[in-house]
């Protein structure tokens, strides 16, 4: 089943001499529980497609699905909406909301939904974070690690179909960084979550069930991990 | 590029919009700063006009010296104009008329009525020789006399002096309102004139040496170098002390003059805090989002004082463009308000130049606008100085602020905890914001005293105050008549048929009548109200019932104005036994009044309705018949209501002493109400632009808000608890802080001279507090729309 399905996507930035094409007709689909890693320079295009597919970026032409809806036909607030909903975001400098606890900061997309948190859901959640001791405390007392562990706690909460991370282990040392992946895979795995990661870090794409190439805003997908294409499996060893 | 500080300019090219809001800021605090003292300037330029225009342009009177005296003293280079001038039957008790009317008799030299009074010779030349008049306007009018013409001075003996008349006068307030003539003739013939003396001092002729001056700074130098050269006496100088003081040369005027600069002063320092408060958060976030920026010049090898300068010099050169503008368009507004005093008084104010240029309102514009943003720029320039180079290798300039406590989302919607958060959880900001929201009602409450000092301090035209007054012509107050009321009251029917005249109304005096209320012997003055005074009358109604003066026969109000030492001991309920004709009749008091259109601390004054009145004296015609005329009323019709009033009645024409009043409270009024407007452009400007500044701040955060899924709504929702938040502190804080002040100073400038107690001033605090919701209202919609269109990804 497809939770994404991006259409001759298109992004321009500027006018004329200064224009720059940022995305050049993308086309790609995620089957639900995809893990799918993008890779790629710096100013390939890659955050502006995860931008784009996560509602915060507005495309200059083409389509965005995300489990059959359009993301680029809904008002703004219905945007909104279906983004909290649907949509979890782990950002590389974690976003989290400095006046707000480890257990409100990760409860707070159910706060904007005006719902009641599932206590034994939020309690399942610190604990697979291992931050059931750090509940009450504010994100200026936590390590990045611990503060990238609340942001992946935040956009598992509402258990959307799409999880988007933007250089979730940017700030992170390589351990941090192990233990964010692992999270993140077994989210993938255990909920039958689709995660599309940017990263650099070849290791990490390499766990991925899938991987994409952006180069100045081309993407070519190289295949599974597992061996289907096998390409950038095949590249990196090679 | 010759110099690192180039950067600025540089800098300055590419992030126009980066500077907006910081230009602003400045424009704003110079363009208050000028306008302040801009009108300031304004209202004692006013003054000065007024001053020369009812009082005369001389400097200093001297008396009781010689002819050749003067003459010296006429000849030094500081005197621009000196002129002898003595007067002849001043109190109208020498008897001296022309056609049966009462004279006063000037005389002078040229200069006084050509350079002390300029303009006041409307027709004609001053008289040439000894046999020549310059005779006031409304001879001309009422006597049909021309220049040429012959007039003759009568005395008590029935002698007449016959003079050929050389001009006229342009209409004076005494002589109007008196309905009396004016004769102006030279020294020479004064003094043969002048009865009794022959060959005397000047003094002698009662006369006296007006001097007015070149170069007004030295004014008071030469008044010393006059004193000790002539040996004169302190009684023998008499100052213009308002003159010399709206000039800057009176000790006495100067706390005057210095009390306007002085309030000048005291808003401006208040505009200089909140000016600084403003422009150091505008650059305080200017330089928060360029950490990166500093950083890069850190890690290029600029050292700490050189990122210093470099801000300093940043912030002064926004300076460029908004002290020229500010200051430019502080003059124009200064511009239509001298335009509005001129259309409201011509009389007094149409001199005052259209374009002109306050140098006060621009040094101090110019100095309080650099000063301002120099001690504005030293916080944000230190910050920038200890951006970190690393931070600009690294790109990691996103440290999260320091929260001590979490959001409370217990109770609320977790927006709406945040938005209280974000208002309470730092003490030291809530304290400065709810501390600048407080400053401007504070400000406002205390400078609303001022409004009721005026209105104590400066006499207003009463609802009753005519243009025109018919009086009866044998009216005396200090004799004891009861039988002087003398026009006839069918003469209110015949005037309310001419279309010029808006409303007409006859009282009926009876002067000195003995009384006795609760065993106390007094003297009372009994006065007939109709129904349109009585009407006025209910506004100053300070206990009791008017209806029950106009209905019961027999009862009375009492009034009590200790405004005008008038301190009754009289109470309503009170029984007034009054002795009318050898009559005696018990009078009741209904009611007490605080005004009334006679005022005087000899007697008590009842005021009751004409069937009363004729009912104790007998009465039956007026005493005082006033006018009031239309708007569009000429002089062509005060002369058809003159003529048809006829010679019986003294005519008084109260036209011009009414527009002298109306002068002097346009003027202060203007003055006072553009402060308290002032004010309310601080705190709408002061409120929007620290919400504005607020929400800048924390843009990046409402942008990873959205990006986590608050809707615009809710964001929008966030922001306005925040601002009410503010709001609501810094209501509370201002309203307690500025009532106590309101009352302090209420106490200090009202009760202490007119014992009227402070009351709460609701409605000033109604106004004040519906500027600040306004205000944030006004605040809180620019960020919102800011924030609908604000990119995430561009914030984030």
């Amino acid at each position: 089943m497809k939770i994404l399905q991006v259409n001759n996507l298109c992004k321009t930035y500027g006018k004329g001499e200064t224009q720059v094409n940022a995305l050049k007709n993308v086309t790609f689909s995620l089957e639900k529980g995809t893990f799918c890693a993008v890779v790629g320079a710096s100013g390939s295009g890659k955050s502006t497609l995860l931008n784009c597919i996560g509602a915060l970026d507005t495309p200059t032409s083409g389509e965005i699905y995300v489990d059959r809806n359009n993301l680029f036909t809904l008002k703004e607030k219905e945007r909104t909406i279906f983004r909290r909903r649907n949509i979890g975001f782990i950002f590389q400098s974690f976003q989290l909301v400095a006046e707000l606890t480890v257990e409100q900061n990760i409860i707070f997309p159910l706060l904007l939904d005006y719902c009641k948190p599932n206590p034994a859901i939020v309690e399942e959640t610190l604990e697979i974070l291992g931050l059931q001791d750090r509940r009450h405390h504010l994100p200026n007392q936590l390590s990045g690690g611990q503060q990238q562990r609340v942001a992946i706690g935040r956009a598992l909460i509402t258990k959307p179909k799409l999880i988007l991370a933007d250089e979730p282990t940017g700030n992170l040392d390589s351990h941090n960084s192990q233990e964010v992946l692992d999270l993140l895979i077994k989210a993938s795995r255990n909920y039958q979550q689709t995660i599309l990661m940017i990263t650099h870090n070849n290791a990490l794409a390499a766990s991925a069930d899938r991987v994409l190439h952006v180069v100045d805003g081309c993407l070519t997908d190289l295949g599974t991990a597992s061996g289907e294409g096998g390409l950038y499996r095949d590249e990196k060893l090679s | 590029m010759k110099n690192y500080l180039e950067l600025v300019s540089l800098y300055a090219k590419v992030h126009r919009k980066q500077n907006r809001m910081s230009i602003f800021c400045i424009f704003l605090s110079v363009f208050l700063v000028t306008t302040i003292f801009g009108m300031a300037d304004m209202y004692i330029q006013s003054q000065l006009l007024k001053t020369k225009k009812e009082d005369g342009n001389w400097h200093i009177a001297l008396n009781k010296i010689s002819d050749a005296e003067a003459e010296l003293i006429a000849a030094r280079p500081e005197v621009n104009a000196l002129s002898c001038y003595g007067t002849l039957n001043y109190k109208l008790d020498k008897g001296y008329q022309i056609a049966g009317k009462d004279v006063v008799i000037c005389g002078s030299d040229p200069a006084f009525l050509e350079e002390i009074y300029p303009n006041s010779i409307s027709e004609g030349t001053f008289p040439q020789t000894e046999h020549e008049v310059v005779v006031s306007g409304n001879i001309k009018k009422e006597l049909g006399l021309d220049i040429g013409h012959q007039i003759l001075i009568c005395d008590t003996s029935g002698t007449t002096y016959s003079y050929i008349i050389s001009g006229f006068t342009s209409d004076m307030p005494m002589i109007l309102s008196k309905d009396i003539y004016g004769v102006f003739m030279n020294t020479a013939a004064f003094r043969t004139f002048y009865p009794g003396v022959t060959d005397g001092a000047p003094d002698d002729y009662d006369s006296s040496f007006f001097v007015q001056f070149h170069n007004h700074r030295t004014i008071r130098k030469t008044i010393n170098d006059i004193k000790t050269q002539f040996q004169l006496s302190d009684t023998q100088i008499k100052e213009q002390a308002m003159l010399l003081g709206l000039l800057g040369q009176s000790d006495e005027g100067n706390r005057f003059m210095l009390t306007i600069y002085a309030a000048a002063a005291v808003l401006s320092t208040l505009v200089l805090i909140a000016s600084v408060l403003m422009i150091a958060g505008s650059l305080n976030s200017n330089i928060a989002g360029r950490t990166q920026f500093f950083g890069m010049l850190r890690c290029v090898g600029a050292t700490p004082r050189q990122i210093m300068r470099l801000v300093h010099r940043e912030a002064l050169s926004l300076c460029t463009f908004a002290i020229p503008a500010s200051v430019l368009i502080g003059m124009v507004l200064i511009w239509i308000l001298c335009a509005i005093l001129r259309i409201l008084s011509p009389m007094y104010f149409a001199t005052m130049p259209t374009f002109a240029v306050s140098l006060p309102s621009i040094v101090a514009g110019i100095i309080i606008g650099i000063l301002t943003v120099f001690l504005a720029s030293r916080a944000p320039a230190k910050r920038a100085s200890k951006a970190s180079p690393l931070a600009a290798v690294t790109g990691n300039t996103n440290h999260l602020p320091p929260v001590r406590s979490a959001a409370n989302t217990t109770f609320c919607k977790v927006h709406i905890a945040l938005g209280i958060h974000h208002a309470i959880a730092s003490r030291r900001n809530l304290l400065l914001v709810s501390a600048s929201f407080a400053l401007s009602i504070i400000l406002f409450l205390s400078f609303s005293t001022t409004i009721d000092f005026m209105k104590h301090a400066i006499k207003a035209l009463s609802p009753w105050t005519p243009d025109l007054s018919i009086i009866s012509a044998n009216n005396d107050v200090n004799e004891n008549l009861t039988a002087n009321c003398t026009i006839d009251r069918s003469l209110i029917t015949i005037l309310q048929e001419n279309p010029a005249i808006k409303r007409t109304y006859g009282r009926m005096f009876a002067y000195h009548l003995p009384a006795v209320t609760n065993g106390r012997e007094h003297t009372t003055m009994l006065i007939s109200y109709d129904e349109q005074q009585f009407r006025w009358a209910e506004k100053y109604l300070l206990n009791g019932s008017i209806k029950e003066v106009q209905t019961q026969p027999t009862t009375a109000l009492i009034v009590s104005a200790p405004q005008y030492n008038n301190h009754t001991k009289i109470q309503t309920g009170d029984i007034v036994t009054l002795t009318v004709n050898g009559q005696t009749t018990e009078i009741t008091i209904a009611g007490m009044v605080s005004e009334c259109p006679f005022n005087t601390s000899d007697s008590d004054i009842l005021l009751c309705s004409e069937d009363t009145f004729r009912q104790l004296t007998g009465a039956e015609n007026y005493t005082i018949i006033d006018i009031q005329l239309t708007r569009n009323a000429l002089d062509t019709d005060v002369d058809t209501i003159r003529a048809l009033v006829g010679a019986t009645y003294t005519f008084s024409d109260q036209r011009m002493s009414n527009q002298s009043v109306l002068g002097a409270n346009y003027s202060f009024k203007l003055f006072l109400y553009g402060f308290l407007f002032l004010i309310a452009l601080v705190t709408i400007c002061n409120i929007i632009n620290c919400i504005a500044m607020s929400v800048e701040a924390h843009m990046k955060q409402y942008s990873g808000l959205r990006a986590i899924g608050m809707s615009d709504t809710q964001l929008e929702k966030m922001i306005v608890v925040e601002t009410v938040c503010y709001a609501v502190t810094g209501g509370l804080l201002g309203t307690i802080l500025g009532l106590f002040l309101n009352k302090m100073l209420y106490e200090f400038l009202v009760t202490n001279r007119w014992n009227d107690p402070w009351q709460l001033p609701i409605t000033e605090l109604f106004i004040i507090l519906t500027i600040v919701i306004v205000a944030v209202i006004l605040a809180i919609y620019n960020p919102v729309k800011k924030l609908r269109t604000m990119s995430i990804v561009e914030t984030l």
